[in-house]
């Protein structure tokens, strides 16, 4: 059970389950807990080679005890995501914990990734569950819906969730070129039904300041 | 509401009808609402919008007008664009604090870095105080700060570091305490960090009616580029030529440099 304490700490009550977590962000314990390290995320070799393959590397560890464990990354603001069958995707730096029986892996984000300056894969979580997922400042949570297409700066981009179909926008122009352009080169836009997670802050991406 | 997706006593999710209109979502984001009207933003400073939306920098031709009647220092005009559509916009800064201030037919003076947004309606032009930039009209503006913002009546001394801006015109000068410029030990002692300084010997003063705003820690915001102003004698930071044999050199010299122990001797 995943419960937000505070808004930058997560506590996990557990009774002989577990959970997984980014390597190293346990701050306190108690009861009695195991940590494992999980090489390659804990998707077997397969996934292990895929990750590397794609530059979506986690360390993750399986925590596995009775009791409560808390976990926070560097001051981070934590949010929590629950899922019901359908899919979040969220970069591999950004996801802090996910229940043990959700499932994860990566996938191809095309010219987004690019433009995020984080390469071309990301991180999904798949399953029924609960996950959190960091940011830097509190995200907020939109809704997209068919008559709400939503458009998002690259870089306050965090995590999706849902059947959402996105595409690159380019409003790149010759102004662009002339050092005159309207300072939101890229955007990503997400057109069909879930959640977009974004963050008050933005990460340097290359397209950062044309 | 029986729509897919969040959970109910989970986060709030926001959609185009449940965003505020011009207002705070949380303390770090805040929403613009666009009909048909625009809105000056400083650039990189969107991270989402609802609906159709462009973004022109300062130069479009199209835009000459507008910029004309509400944006006067077109020497920085490349750190600004011009918001225009209709829809929902949501604006952060680097996961500051930020808040909307009205001004209602006054003028408000305010630190490059802090400024995020303003409507046309107020005019924005640079102030003599360099590094700072000043809002004259009646309109909407939003600001960011590193912590929350306090307002303080003068007269009041504050931390250079602390403050924001001011408004409706209070006299800002310099203040330095007297012990730490009296003799020549004062002026080692400054010059060489030895003794006991308590790192508050300078700071801002401000006298007359007014506001001033200060941000709730020491931590600055990084500087936005103002622009420079026209090099003529007499204009602050103009680099123009000197009025006098006191102003020698363009750069700032703290009190207690070398410079000034020399002239205290006459040298």
């Amino acid at each position: 059970m995943f419960r937000l304490q505070g808004s930058k700490v997560l506590a996990v009550d557990m009774t002989g389950d577990a959970v997984k977590a980014k390597n190293g962000s346990m701050v306190a314990y108690d009861g009695q807990m195991d940590f494992k390290k999980m090489s390659g995320g804990g998707e077997g070799i397969r996934g292990m080679v895929t990750r590397r393959l794609t530059g979506e590397q986690m360390t993750v560890m399986e925590v596995k005890g009775h009791g409560t464990c808390w976990f926070a990354d560097r001051a981070s603001e934590i949010n929590l995501v629950s899922l019901q069958g359908d899919k979040l995707y969220v970069e591999s730096s950004n996801l802090l914990a996910t229940d043990a029986g959700l499932r994860t892996g990566t996938s191809f984000t095309g010219l987004r990734g690019a433009s995020q300056g984080n390469g071309l894969f990301t991180t999904t979580v798949e399953g029924h569950g609960q996950a959190a997922i960091v940011s830097d400042g509190p995200a907020v949570v939109l809704r997209v819906s068919s008559q709400y297409p939503l458009t998002v700066d690259p870089g306050a981009y965090v995590a999706h969730q849902g059947n959402l179909r996105q595409s690159l926008q380019s409003g790149v122009t010759f102004r662009t070129l002339m050092g005159e352009g309207g300072g939101e080169a890229f955007q990503i836009r997400f057109e069909g039904d879930g959640l977009v997670y974004v963050q008050p802050s933005e990460r340097n991406t290359i397209a950062g300041d044309v | 509401m029986s729509t897919p997706y969040g959970t109910p006593g989970g986060p709030a999710v926001f959609d185009p009808a449940t965003l505020p209109s011009d207002d705070n979502v949380n303390a770090y984001t805040f929403c613009v609402e666009l009909k048909g009207s625009q809105w000056f933003l400083q650039k990189g400073k969107m991270i989402a919008y609802y609906g159709s939306m462009e973004f022109n920098g300062i130069g479009h031709g199209r835009l000459d007008r507008l910029v004309r009647t509400s944006f006067h220092s077109p020497l920085h005009a490349s750190d600004w664009v011009v918001a225009e559509g209709s829809g929902k916009m949501l604006l952060a800064d680097r996961a500051f604090d930020v808040n909307s201030y009205d001004l209602e037919d006054g003028n408000l003076t305010i630190r490059s870095g802090n400024l995020l947004a303003f409507q046309p309606s107020l005019a924005l032009k640079q102030s003599i105080v360099p590094g700072f930039l000043t809002l004259i009209g009646t309109g909407k503006f939003v600001a960011a700060s590193n912590g929350p913002v306090v307002f303080m009546e003068p007269p009041i001394r504050v931390d250079p570091q602390a403050l924001v801006g001011w408004a409706d015109c209070p006299s800002p000068c310099h203040h330095y305490d007297h012990g730490y410029m009296t003799g020549v030990m004062g002026g080692l002692r400054a010059l060489t960090g030895l003794g006991g300084a308590s790192g508050e010997e300078h700071q801002f003063e401000f006298v007359g009616a007014g506001t001033v705003l200060l941000q709730s820690t020491e931590a600055l915001m990084a500087e936005q580029a103002t622009g420079a102003v026209p090099q003529q004698a007499g204009v602050p930071g103009g680099g123009g030529p000197h009025t006098g044999p006191s102003q020698q050199g363009g750069a700032p010299r703290l009190p207690g440099q070398l410079g000034d122990l020399q002239r205290r001797f006459g040298l």
